[in-house]
């Protein structure tokens, strides 16, 4: 069974699996989670009509969500202390980025394939509903919840984000 | 604000990058591998599913729930288990009691099917293990109409008819048995009619309710015996249609080599 599939895998699995870090966090995670996600799209491969990247998102998405429901979360590790990092501090400006990175781990998993789906993917919010599953004013809710969460976050209220810029 | 939406659009798109540098490959291989065995998994699971409703619905457990098996369609009977009756259906006897001349003994129940609808045909299919083989109907209203047509000794149609409360069933021994009996499943077709169904005015327009030697004009006697034609039940399905109503066709049989 072909159709396209090994065409697909070798034009999108590098993109898939970037998105898939983003929501994981872990490279391993990441390629299991696409290899999970294209087995299951494999198997329903003729049956699905159009663009099947719709289709493969969903299950990232979905299949993410399962697992981090699954995982114990009792502590996590974190790659950045607690202390606010030094503005005038040379190495601020990775300390700042590793505070973003943590303060989007800890937005839900529903909120963060949003923020994945629509800022890394460039995916419409109407898009990005139909892919998770919900309406556009959930969409809209999350993200915007999630975005006040980055906002509000100590990390990220100390950091500063011009010099992120390049 | 601190930072604006196009600084976590770069974020992200600085972020989503192998930080060894290496990019992951697709492993095809190993990922049609994986979609085959879901697929197996898929299919087992979905085949264990069918297995266990195809077990509930044929309801063959005598007391259990049966869900209604569809009009006019062939069931096959089981052997009923010993579980406890969750389902306030009609009761089938444990067992039939029969006497032959000086003879007398009781056939234990040995295959049960409940229905939840009447007014359509079903045909019920058992594998006897004697030739002396007992059945019967019961049903909620024992005022409901009960057809059993089966085969006689040559093969011949052969059946009763009557209220369900009479009861209606019949008994095989080895005189009346068709040859064949053991050799092969047999099978019983039953309908149920609705106690207020037109039995006598189908009985008479295909019969004219002629009287038979037991009756005195068109009694039940004579639309019983109208009943036993196809053109009559044909005429009374298509009038009463399927519509809600329990009841339990039992068959009752000696043990294997117990004859």
């Amino acid at each position: 069974m072909d159709d396209g599939f090994a065409e697909y895998v070798a034009q999108r699995h590098l993109r898939l699996c970037r998105t898939a870090y983003l929501l994981a966090r872990d490279w391993g995670t990441a390629e299991d989670l696409v290899q999970t996600a294209l087995a299951k799209a494999w198997v329903a491969w003729r049956r699905i009509e159009g663009n099947p990247d719709p289709y493969v998102y969903r299950i990232i998405v979905n299949t993410h969500a399962s697992w981090w429901r699954r995982r114990w979360r009792g502590e996590v590790p974190a790659e950045s202390i607690p202390e606010t990092a030094d503005p005038r501090d040379p190495a601020a400006e990775v300390a700042d980025q590793a505070a973003m990175w943590s303060a989007i781990g800890t937005l839900s998993p529903r909120q963060r394939a949003v923020v994945v789906l629509h800022y890394f993917e460039g995916r419409t919010l109407t898009q990005v509903a139909d892919i998770v599953g919900c309406s556009l004013g959930a969409v809209k809710g999350q993200l915007s919840r999630a975005l006040i969460r980055l906002r509000v976050d100590p990390d990220i209220q100390a950091m500063n984000l011009e010099r992120v810029q390049r | 604000m601190r930072h604006t939406e196009s600084d976590l659009r770069q974020f992200l798109t600085e972020f989503g990058q192998d930080p060894a540098g290496g990019e992951p490959s697709a492993h095809l291989d190993a990922i049609v591998r994986r979609g085959r065995r879901i697929r197996r998994t898929r299919r087992a699971l979905t085949a264990g599913a069918a297995m266990a409703v195809a077990v509930t619905a044929a309801g063959l457990v005598n007391g259990l729930p049966a869900g209604p098996p569809r009009a006019d369609k062939t069931s096959v009977a089981q052997r009923p288990a010993d579980s406890a009756q969750v389902d306030p259906g009609p009761k089938l006897p444990a067992s039939f009691p029969v006497v032959l001349g000086a003879e007398k003994f009781d056939l234990p129940l040995a295959y049960s099917q409940r229905f939840a609808t009447m007014g359509v045909g079903r045909t019920v299919i058992f594998t006897p293990t004697s030739f002396s083989t007992g059945y019967k109907v019961v049903c909620d209203d024992p005022q409901a109409w009960v057809v059993i047509e089966g085969r006689g000794k040559g093969g011949e149609p052969s059946g009763t008819a009557g209220r369900c409360k009479t009861p209606v069933g019949g008994h095989h021994d080895q005189l009346s048995a068709p040859t064949d009996w053991l050799k092969h499943p047999q099978s019983l077709q039953i309908w149920v009619f609705p106690a207020d169904a037109s039995i006598f005015e189908a009985a008479k327009a295909v019969k004219d309710c002629k009287p038979t030697l037991k009756s005195k004009g068109c009694d039940e006697n004579t639309v019983s015996s109208a009943l036993r034609l196809p053109e009559v039940r044909e005429r009374l399905s298509a009038e009463v249609g399927e519509r809600p109503g329990n009841w339990a066709v039992g068959v009752y049989d000696r043990p294997a080599g117990a004859e």
